[in-house]
């Protein structure tokens, strides 16, 4: 078995480059992304000059805030080798708990929230229990779960949302700190959470693991059930979390209100780099992909299109991001830079 | 027709009613070399043996025979026609047909669909005809002395001894030139049946390739065989000239004085066992009972598929055990995950066989796969970092000999040999006192091999105990201190020290010779 030796010895000889490759790799994913962005904004000033001033920035990180924790908690799972198609209904329920129950009872008890956001997490318990344990595939598993809560919201409002916002979600949305948008604030310190979480913590790397090769996993001694089901757990607490912020940002609930979600969250985690089948990824491309979504959204809808069209040109855009950022284009951004 | 024994391989090839004629074939994949430089000639109505240790190239030979795999070079003429199919279709329209050792069926058809395909017998529309493929069926059963066989029987529903008839009668029926038969005996009780529809087929002028692992069997049935060592032909012999020791010799080669043991004689340890196995029963296993003591390197020899990966299995807590019990420091260990299997007293850490599918997590840095059994010891309430890794991971690097610098990188970027390095460092870095090594060198260099030896024995010098595995007997002759022969899934027989040789080793996992507990037949 001497063949292996040469082998050996080329690769420490190129062994130096492969590291900094490793790094550009990442870099070059969310330097695109940021770049794609300013792009975006640039190019909207031509269109009409209200576009890619300051405040429309602002504008986007505030509407992006609800698609970065989603797509946070997406992309954890979609790291662990799974899908979570209950966001929408996890959403909901936030929402309708955080105005019908601690609204409509007392909406200064902002220390009821933590209550709602535990709810959500066991619906993302028995998500991932019935993934991991029961073997339901997750997209079947994670369907089910979003039929039955919403069906079990839409009995428990009757049909109409009551209530009103709780003070501490109004608070979180509306106001301002140092000249910033609070949401602007809770949404940086949010991303460094996630990306700590991610990216420095034995979860983080379990969860990698899990994603990468179960089996392997397993018998590298990883806690793989807990690894499964804890990211169907945080993802549904983000989805209840954006359902509280949403709730605090228009005063009020609805029966639909996650309904616009879902997709743009998975997409902002494959545009962000990750592999749909796990393993693979930074939070920090998520985070890149969901801004892009955001950002794009709002000039679409600034140039005043009509519904249908607006749909048409999200989608192609989507669909031509996801195609650009694929990693055969790092591979050969690589090879031209060497 | 001539049945007739020839003394040598020459004088067969000069044989004017050759059948099938392999010359020079060779076959890598990457750098690995499965075949380096193999010759074969099959006579018309004679048996052929093809003998071999793991990974002489036998199951490459067949597979070129077949049409699976193409030869890299070398020439096959087929009753002088050049012969080289590029898939099992090709070769089977030429007149060769093969019965695979891992079955080839189609498990959610007919018995009579699986007889007949591709080509179904049609009705008057032509549809095909449900009614007349069950009947053609029923006819081939009835001819291979099969009519117990239901044709219209789901392949998946039956037993496994059956699905292999099936598999052997089909292959007989498609045999018009050559009949390959890869351990067809693998699930049969017995061999009466098997050996009928072989002399039934030779009769008619067809040439059998027969490979099987028993050596008594092969003498039973076939009159010639061909002997394969590191994917070359050795020999080509006829049976009735060649002795039980020949044959061995001729498989293993001359190596065994080369690689005579290198250290003294263990020293008989009186302590008490570190994981004592009790008639331990299920996944291909039946009924094995032994002790691993401290400081001890236990090996295993066995053929392929004699019940081995089963019992490592087991012992790592992957795979429950039908019967039979388990014990870590005295104590009963119910071992329901490699996680609990770590856990277990002073832990057993398992190397699993693939290293590609089972071992390495591609994405993730060398640093990190080596410490991921141990990760929440080298982190700071649950953070880590990069740097942390690596310096948790340097002492068990240093162990195999493993560069540094490797361990920043994406273990997947790495060589196959800094792959299993890192590895068997994982099974060392998580400080459990009991290895399962499964293949610990398999496809890496010699350099590599030694690194991972001299880790071994140090563990096993410091207290640590060891169960191995090895395809490579040279592996096991030299590192065992014990070495225990798995035959059909029994503790065939046990050697301890200057008795680890390679031929005693090959008879006793060839299930020849006497052995200690029962044997299977």
């Amino acid at each position: 078995m001497a063949q292996d030796v040469g082998q050996d010895t080329n690769l420490a000889q190129s062994g130096d480059t492969r590291t900094s490759a490793r790094v550009s790799r990442e870099t070059i994913s969310a330097a695109t992304v940021a770049i794609l962005c300013v792009v975006l904004l640039l190019g909207a000033r031509f269109v009409s000059p209200a576009l890619g001033s300051w405040s429309q920035v602002e504008t986007v990180l505030v509407l992006g805030f609800f698609l970065v924790i989603l797509s946070f908690g997406q992309g954890l799972v979609i790291l662990s080798g799974g899908l979570d198609l209950s966001l929408p209904a996890t959403i909901t329920l936030g929402g309708i708990l955080a105005t019908s129950w601690v609204g409509a009872e007392n909406p200064a008890a902002w220390y009821y929230l933590p209550v709602v956001l535990g709810v959500c997490g066991l619906v993302g318990m028995v998500s991932g229990i019935g993934v991991v344990w029961l073997r339901v595939p997750p997209f079947i598993m994670t369907m089910a779960m979003s039929i039955i809560v919403a069906s079990a919201l839409l009995g428990y409002t009757k049909g109409t949302p009551r209530g009103a916002a709780p003070d501490a979600a109004v608070a979180m949305m509306k106001s301002h700190i140092l000249g910033l948008p609070v949401p602007v604030v809770v949404l940086i310190g949010l991303v460094l959470l996630g990306w700590v979480f991610q990216s420095r913590t034995i979860f983080g790397r379990y969860i990698y693991a899990v994603g990468t090769n179960i089996e392997a996993a397993r018998i590298a001694g990883v806690p793989v059930a807990a690894m499964q089901i804890l990211p169907y757990v945080l993802s549904a607490i983000c989805a209840g979390f954006v359902g509280i912020a949403l709730v605090g940002y228009s005063n009020g609930a609805t029966l639909r209100m996650g309904d616009g979600y879902l997709l743009p969250s998975i997409a902002s985690v494959v545009i962000g780099g990750s592999s749909i089948l796990g393993g693979s990824g930074t939070f920090l491309g998520t985070v890149g992909g969901a801004i892009l979504l955001t950002t794009l959204g709002t000039i679409i809808s600034a140039l005043g299109l009509e519904f249908g069209l607006r749909t048409v040109i999200e989608g192609s855009i989507v669909l031509i991001a996801l195609l650009l950022l694929r990693e055969e284009l790092f591979q050969k951004l690589r090879s031209v830079w060497r | 027709m001539t049945g007739a024994v020839s003394g040598t391989a020459h004088a067969v090839y000069e044989q004017p009613s050759v059948a099938l004629l392999a010359r020079g074939l060779r076959k890598a994949y990457g750098a690995t070399v499965a075949l380096e430089n193999a010759d074969i000639s099959l006579r018309s109505g004679v048996v052929h043996a093809l003998l071999g240790e793991n990974g002489a190239g036998k199951s490459t030979l067949v597979r070129i025979l077949t049409g699976a795999v193409r030869s890299d070079s070398g020439t096959i003429t087929l009753h002088g026609q050049p012969y080289a199919p590029a898939t099992l279709i090709e070769a089977r329209a030429q007149g060769v047909a093969t019965a695979f050792q891992e079955l080839s069926l189609v498990p959610n058809l007919t018995v009579a669909q699986n007889l007949l395909l591709p080509a179904m017998p049609r009705g008057p529309l032509g549809l095909v005809s449900s009614r007349r493929v069950i009947d053609a069926g029923a006819e081939i059963l009835v001819r291979h002395g099969l009519e117990r066989i239901d044709p219209s029987a789901q392949v998946g529903m039956l037993p496994l001894a059956e699905r292999q008839r099936i598999e052997i009668v089909r292959a007989i029926e498609n045999a018009g030139q050559m009949l390959i038969l890869d351990e067809p005996t693998a699930a049969l009780a017995e061999t009466d049946w098997l050996f009928e529809r072989i002399r039934l087929t030779t009769a008619k002028g067809v040439a059998v390739l027969y490979i099987s692992h028993r050596l008594a069997e092969v003498r039973e049935i076939c009159t010639e065989a061909t002997v394969l060592r590191n994917g070359r032909s050795i020999a080509s012999v006829g049976l009735a000239q060649a002795s039980d020791d020949d044959i061995f010799e001729m498989m293993v080669g001359r190596r065994v004085d080369q690689q005579a043991r290198d250290r003294a004689a263990p020293t008989a340890s009186a302590d008490a066992a570190r994981v004592s196995v009790s008639s331990l029963s299920g996944h291909g296993l039946n009924d094995i009972s032994f002790d691993l003591r401290p400081g001890e390197i236990l090996g295993l020899a066995a053929l392929e598929g004699q019940g081995q990966r089963g019992l490592f299995r087991m012992l790592a807590g992957l795979e429950h055990p039908d019967k039979g019990q388990i014990a870590v420091d005295g104590t009963t260990a119910q071992l329901s995950s490699p996680r609990g299997a770590l856990k277990a007293g002073s832990g057993i850490a398992y190397l699993p066989e693939e290293r590609k599918t089972e071992g390495i997590l591609a994405g993730l840095s060398a640093a990190t796969n080596i410490i991921l059994p141990v990760m929440p010891s080298a982190s700071t309430a649950a953070l880590i970092s990069q740097q942390a890794e690596q310096s948790a991971a340097r002492p068990a690097g240093q162990k195999v000999e493993m560069s540094p610098r490797y361990l920043g990188f994406a273990i997947g970027d790495l060589s196959g040999g800094n792959q299993q390095k890192a590895l068997v460092a994982r099974t060392l870095a998580t400080g459990a006192k009991t290895l399962l090594l499964y293949d610990p060198t398999r496809g890496v260099d010699v350099g590599t091999k030694q690194s991972i030896y001299a880790a071994i024995r140090a563990f096993a010098a410091g207290g640590g105990s060891v169960l191995f595995y090895s395809s490579e007997l040279p592996e096991v002759v030299q590192l065992a201190d014990r070495c225990m022969v798995l035959y059909g899934g029994r503790l065939f027989r046990t050697f301890e020290g200057k008795a680890i040789a390679e031929q005693t080793l090959v008879a006793a996992m060839l299930g020849h010779g006497s052995n200690e507990g029962a044997l299977d037949r």
